[in-house]
């Protein structure tokens, strides 16, 4: 389960006060988060990726000092993970995507994304135990299919089925609820 | 290095910050880079002879009321951009109030001035050294701010490298006017906001290569 606002900045907070449990605890929460940031906009390589999320794994660290108390957390952190996925195009010389790059300055806004991330929540919240933790696993997390077997520790069919069940009573509710 | 590794290590330091930390890196930035300015005026210009007779004329105290309050404005742009979630900055308007507040008191000062003064006014004594002066003594402030940088997390650099210099060049023209025995307030909003405009322009060139992380 995903790390909510709220504990992600108590974390952080007592990070802050010099506790090292607390900013272990915070920096581990981060990975999924970062992984999944990072994979949902670049088309890059797992090893890249996770270069990228151990650099703003340091930058969080060394730069934790900019962090504002009193602003929400997960706002400062996409702030320096959009920053460092910029710094990286530059320094490869690559071209941002541009219908990627609107999505990047804008959408990226904490509430849309919090809003959305609720929204997402609360649909998963219907949905049977199983079929809401693949669909987290591979479609938010961004594990692959044999990732989120072995860490269930249930068959791989089974989470495909479980993902294409949960996502097709999904799209089932929503279409009820336009009407 | 794998991402748990790389956790375990970076967990094994974990200081406290305190509330205030990214004001004092800034602070501590600016106050080194300014004893360098104020020795370089005390060893290479001096200080005005009358400097504390000045202090109790108007013009003194409008000069400083002008480079002061830009500088404040500067100082509290560049904490702002020194955070990575920086938020827009529409209260910078209010830098307009002391250029206008000053073009006013020029207003008056030309008035009550026969046309044939209004040119050296302007050109005082020292035109010709005075913008070149406030922004080569706005450098150290500037290495200063560099320095605070270095902990700090600016995402929009070319902003954040502009506000700095507007903070070294204002800064340095406040602490310029220890020297400087200009007293018209068209000089002042001429020649010191030259200056000051230029060490801002610097920062805005060079912000994006040094303030990268």
């Amino acid at each position: 389960m995903r790390a909510s606002e709220d504990q992600l900045r108590s974390w952080m907070i007592g990070g802050l006060g010099g506790h090292a449990a607390d900013h272990a605890a915070l920096l581990r929460a981060l990975v999924p988060l970062l992984r999944a940031f990072y994979r949902r906009r670049m088309r890059a390589q797992d090893d890249a990726i996770e270069d990228l999320v151990q650099e703003t794994l340091i930058a969080v660290h060394e730069r934790r000092a900019t962090y504002d108390r009193e602003r929400p957390f997960t706002g400062w952190l996409y702030a320096i993970a959009r920053y460092k996925m910029i710094d990286q195009f530059r320094r490869s010389g690559r071209l941002c995507p541009i219908e990627g790059l609107d999505e990047i300055l804008v959408a990226e806004g904490f509430e849309d994304a919090t809003g959305a991330f609720l929204d997402v929540e609360r649909l998963l919240d219907t949905l049977p135990a199983k079929q809401a933790r693949a669909i987290r696993a591979t479609r938010i997390e961004g594990l692959s299919v044999a990732e989120a077997a072995v860490r269930d520790n249930i068959g791989e069919s089974d989470v495909k089925v479980s993902v294409h069940r949960g996502l097709k009573a999904l799209a089932q509710r929503i279409r009820n609820d336009f009407r | 290095m794998n991402t748990d590794q790389l956790i375990d290590r970076l967990s094994q330091s974990v200081p406290p910050v305190p509330r205030h930390a990214v004001r004092w890196r800034l602070l501590i930035g600016l106050l080194f880079g300014s004893i360098v300015t104020v020795a370089m005026i005390a060893s290479g210009l001096g200080f005005r002879p009358d400097l504390s007779l000045a202090m109790h004329g108007f013009s003194f105290w409008m000069k400083w009321a002008y480079t002061g309050s830009l500088s404040l404005c500067a100082i509290a742009a560049t904490v702002q951009l020194s955070r990575p979630d920086a938020r827009p900055m529409h209260w910078l308007w209010v830098m307009a109030v002391p250029v206008i507040g000053l073009a006013a008191i020029c207003g008056v000062e030309l008035a009550r001035a026969p046309v044939a003064q209004w040119l050296p006014m302007w050109l005082g004594h020292s035109w010709d050294v005075c913008s070149s002066i406030v922004f080569l003594l706005s450098l150290p402030i500037f290495g200063g701010l560099l320095w605070s940088f270095r902990r700090l997390a600016p995402t929009r650099l070319r902003a954040a490298g502009a506000t700095a210099g507007l903070t070294a060049g204002a800064w340095s023209a406040t602490l310029y006017c220890l020297h400087c025995p200009e007293v018209t307030a068209i000089f002042v909003l001429t020649w010191y906001t030259l200056g000051i405009a230029l060490a801002a322009l610097l920062g805005a060139l060079i912000g994006p290569r040094l303030l990268r992380w």
